[in-house]
């Protein structure tokens, strides 16, 4: 199998790392997070919709730690599994993509994709800084979708590609 | 793919990590395998198997022999068990597929003879290592308390090999930034 460019193999090791090392610190640090979390919801109140009751107060500021956490939580879990995608998917690129134009559009798409993980990032900074709902969406919008629709476009790609070469393939024993 | 026997080359292809560590990665996917079938076929019987042994420890788990609270420690610490064994299934796939990709990296990647052993070597036993952690977890559980079967699994398991497995990835994605830099 071919290997494809250095730089998408370095990608594809570094998210593999930073989803490792995100879940390392999740279960490492619970407890600094969770005080991270409070904190910036108390420097957040009217995002968060805080009213001075406590026991109001004390719900809120619970599930928009829960959904932070649960941000970092699918940080993890995807950056492990996005850096394994990019690597397989960018190797099958390498390996039967025709034309060095078209190898590089796929690379560059899977290798947005593979930053999908980093919106979870985000995700759980902007529910902590923009209240849960504003952050959600946020995340969601301008972080979360372009990556995935990026990560799918590749994937597609790649899938025609090994239409292409399968329908070659046939050809060519055929001829 | 190409067989890993000398120092890695410029080739454009990849080579094979050592047998070895294949073997180990596919074996842990197979257990992987196997652990997801068993919590499957097999949950009444663990969950029986947990529950006696955690009714014989009382003061370990503090059952006050009043049902209703009993019954709610029972339950919390069963829904740990189970989600150790879960763990253990997720992680041992990924893990597998992880020695996998990061040894064939490493074997192609890396020009130093002695750096590729040592780092096919971590990537192999920590990553096989990690994934058992959560099922001496979840097995200690009903024998220790919910406290120290975390600490122990944690200390025995879960920081030196998810340890080795980190500072493996990190040197990895260093050697692959130097070899970038090679013009």
């Amino acid at each position: 199998m071919s290997r494809p460019p250095l730089i998408v193999v370095l990608l594809a090791v570094v998210i593999l790392a930073l989803g490792e090392t995100g879940g390392a610190s999740i279960s490492q640090l619970r407890p600094a997070i969770e005080r991270y979390a409070a904190a910036r919801i108390a420097a957040n109140r009217d995002a968060h919709g805080l009213s001075g009751s406590a026991e109001y107060d004390d719900e809120v500021r619970e599930r928009s730690t829960y959904t932070a956490e649960a941000g970092l939580s699918f940080f993890h879990t995807h950056a492990e599994g996005m850096g394994l995608v990019l690597f397989f998917a960018s190797t099958l690129v390498a390996s039967v993509v025709p034309g060095r134009p078209l190898r590089a559009l796929l690379y560059v798409l899977l290798s947005l994709g593979a930053l999908f993980p980093l919106g979870y990032l985000a995700y759980g900074i902007a529910v902590l800084e923009l209240g849960r709902e504003s952050g959600v969406e946020l995340a969601e919008r301008w972080v979360l979708s372009p990556l995935g629709l990026s990560a799918m476009a590749g994937l597609v790609g790649l899938a025609v590609a090994l239409l292409g070469a399968m329908r070659r393939g046939r050809e060519s024993v055929a001829g | 793919m190409s067989a890993s026997s000398g120092p890695a080359d410029l080739a454009r292809t990849w080579r094979l990590p050592p047998p070895w560590a294949l073997l180990a990665a596919i074996l842990l996917i197979i257990c992987a395998e196997v652990g997801g079938a068993s919590m499957a076929r097999f949950k009444l019987e663990i969950a029986r198997w947990a529950r006696s042994l955690m009714l014989a420890r009382p003061d370990v788990h503090g059952l006050v022999g009043v049902r209703d609270v009993d019954e709610r420690i029972l339950d919390e610490a069963l829904v740990k068990v189970d989600a150790g064994l879960r763990l253990f299934h997720l992680h041992a796939e990924g893990m597998g597929l992880v020695i996998i990709v990061t040894t064939t990296v490493a074997a192609t990647l890396v020009a130093s003879g002695r750096a590729r052993t040592a780092l096919i070597v971590l990537f192999t036993v920590g990553g096989a290592g990690y994934p058992l952690g959560y099922l001496l977890w979840s097995g200690l559980i009903p024998v220790v308390g919910l406290t120290r079967a975390k600490v122990i699994a944690e200390w025995l398991i879960w920081i030196p090999f998810g340890g080795t497995t980190i500072v493996a990835l990190w040197w990895l994605a260093g050697a692959v930034a130097l070899r970038l830099r090679r013009p």
